[in-house]
């Protein structure tokens, strides 16, 4: 078992914003986290990547508690991408993905000759070798969330955390940056957790034939952890979301079957 | 596999030529003065003393060689810790002053000029009052339950101000035929009277310097955003203590040995940007060496230009704001993209 959240309760003030969550991922396991804005997705990575310390319950990582782990550990143990955002300085392409080795090197260490080979093999693997020497903020959202992966990737941790990691990719990149996650996840035993709004990503997962999971997380009431096939369903889209929808099953020409959401209306009560 | 060796650093001709430059720096300024000097003077003073005459000897140990060395640790500590500190707030426009050391120091010169008759004082209290500037807008910054570097750097404007305000009072209750002109010359910085007693001054930039040298790595990281640097296994706080320690040593150290000079801690680290990028790793020691060769130059024509010498505060400014057009204009900038 590489991600272990057990009975995880956590609030911002009295009133609770996460109760009772449990989830497991397994190696090359992947868990989703749905849920309207403000349900708790973004606190949740939070308490994993141990920016939130005072929750109730327990998150392991690899069997160790993150909150025993020093910040150079945990960062052996978790990679995050995070949100797009623009530094303050064009560092080159190499020089970001580079930074995924800070872990490996002291507190006023250096990446050494292997790092740098890491680095490169990283950016070979996610195949951005084009733009590698090219500045990052140069670069568009598409291409930018791929030096991240590889930043990820560079790290060298079992578990990956991302948060929304295709908002703002446009439809072609999203579905690139999703084959790419799924071929790390099966070929490299890469665990996954990540929060996003597309109810098509754990779909497509689960299609793809991954161990997937997916937490509905909703304010005021209990999160539910079940497969993507029986969680998102029209009951509980309803009642999560407020939203009339139904769930069609679709055979492809290449022979998957995929299933996917359609959309009526918005119930406004 | 060559390529992954040398990419992130610099190569060897590079770093040799970065080590060198200062030192040729110091040893032109030695034969420049209103006491000319060949070059054998100037070389047997420095290898073979009794050799030479009184005069040549004086001139160039006592007088040109301190001073050289002097302004090559204020050029150098001014550009690095501009260059760190711009890193550790994430923010191009910052320079070595950011966190009210300055005004500190300047507070401090203040109070030691008009109530102890200035004079060793004068360094005792600049040093003091510069550090006590960084710790309180350190922790002004720290105070706000949010820290982000926007929240520090306001820490440092507002403290910065504080001071400002202590001098305006200082100069006020300062007699003005004797001590109000010390104050204004110790603001426009020069390094008229150093000497060897003032090299002292080289330790604590030294390991500032040191301490950022070690530390360039994570200024990258750290530039990402504290977040960020976190999730990537930098222990924020510790690396920040130690970076902005290691900057206020420097400048506290810098201004309290030749008094206030602005524009080198902004734009040397800019110039670094614009030879070599972006990335710490190469932008620190080119910014050492950078801030070393254009301090003690300018401090060369500040003392040969005229018959009497130009504060060397201004005339950083005046030679150096038309090279960085020069450069922004070749290069279109290191940082706008």
């Amino acid at each position: 078992m590489i991600l272990n959240i057990d009975n995880l309760s956590f609030s911002y003030d009295k009133s609770p914003l996460l109760s009772d969550l449990s989830v497991t991922a397994e190696k090359g396991g992947i868990i989703c986290l749905l849920g309207p804005n403000g349900s708790g997705k973004t606190t949740l990575l939070d308490c994993v990547l141990g920016f939130h310390r005072n929750y109730s319950g327990s998150i392991t990582v690899c069997g160790k508690d993150v909150l025993s782990l020093s910040r150079p550990e945990l960062a052996k143990l978790v990679s995050y991408v995070p949100q797009l955002h623009t530094p303050a300085f064009p560092y080159t392409v190499r020089e970001v993905v580079l930074m995924g080795r800070t872990a490996r090197s002291g507190l006023l260490g250096a990446p050494k000759k292997d790092d740098y080979e890491i680095c490169d093999s990283s950016i070979a693997r996610i195949g951005i070798e084009r733009f590698s020497e090219r500045a990052y903020t140069e670069l568009s959202g598409g291409e930018r969330k791929l030096v991240l992966l590889a930043r990820a990737i560079a790290q060298n941790a079992p578990l990956i955390v991302l948060d929304e990691p295709t908002s703002s990719l446009d439809f072609r990149n999203e579905l690139l940056f999703l084959e790419i996650l799924t071929d790390l996840v099966r070929k490299d035993s890469i665990s996954v957790l990540m929060a996003t709004h597309t109810l098509q990503h754990p779909l497509y997962f689960e299609s793809e034939g991954i161990d997937s999971k997916v937490v509905m997380l909703c304010k005021d009431r209990p999160a539910r952890t079940g497969t993507p096939g029986g969680l998102i369903t029209p009951e509980t889209l309803y009642e999560v979301y407020g939203v009339h929808a139904e769930v069609a099953e679709i055979h492809t020409d290449s022979g998957k079957t995929v299933k996917t959401v359609a959309v009526s209306g918005i119930d406004n009560k | 596999m060559q390529k992954a060796k040398t990419a992130g650093s610099l190569s060897l001709p590079v770093r040799a030529l970065l080590i060198i430059l200062p030192f040729a720096a110091v040893f032109i300024s030695l034969f420049f003065g209103r006491y000319h000097l060949s070059l054998s003077e100037v070389v047997f003073s420095l290898i073979k003393p009794q050799s030479v005459s009184d005069a040549a000897r004086v001139a160039v140990i006592h007088l040109r060689l301190p001073r050289a060395i002097a302004s090559a640790f204020v050029g150098a500590s001014l550009a690095v810790s501009g260059a760190a500190f711009q890193s550790v707030f994430r923010n191009p426009l910052v320079n070595s002053g950011i966190l009210g050391v300055s005004n500190g120091a300047g507070f401090g010169a203040c109070v030691a000029i008009v109530f102890f008759g200035g004079g060793v004082f004068t360094y005792i209290f600049s040093f003091a009052f510069a550090v006590s500037a960084v710790l309180l807008s350190y922790f002004a910054g720290r105070i706000s339950r949010v820290t982000t570097s926007i929240t520090m750097i306001l820490g440092g404007v507002i403290v910065g101000t504080f001071f400002s305000a202590l001098v305006s009072i200082m100069k006020y209750v300062a007699d003005p035929y004797s001590q109000l002109p010390s104050i204004t010359f110790w603001f426009m910085g020069s390094f008229a009277s150093v000497n060897y007693s003032h090299l002292f001054a080289a330790i604590p930039m030294g390991v500032g310097m040191l301490l950022i040298f070690l530390s360039r790595w994570k200024l990258n990281v750290l530039s990402m955003g504290e977040r960020e640097a976190a999730s990537l296994g930098v222990d924020v706080r510790k690396c920040q203590v130690l970076i902005i320690g290691g900057a206020t040593l420097c400048t506290a150290a810098a201004v309290c040995i030749s008094g206030t000079i602005g524009w080198v801690g902004l734009v040397i680290p800019h110039i670094g940007r614009m030879i070599t990028g972006n990335s710490n790793q190469k932008l620190i020691p080119v910014s050492i060496s950078l801030g070393a060769c254009f301090m003690v130059l300018v401090d060369l024509l500040s003392r040969t230009l005229t018959g009497s010498e130009i504060p060397v505060g201004i005339l950083c400014a005046l030679v150096g704001t038309p090279f960085f057009v020069y450069l922004l204009k070749k290069t279109k900038g290191g940082f706008a993209t």
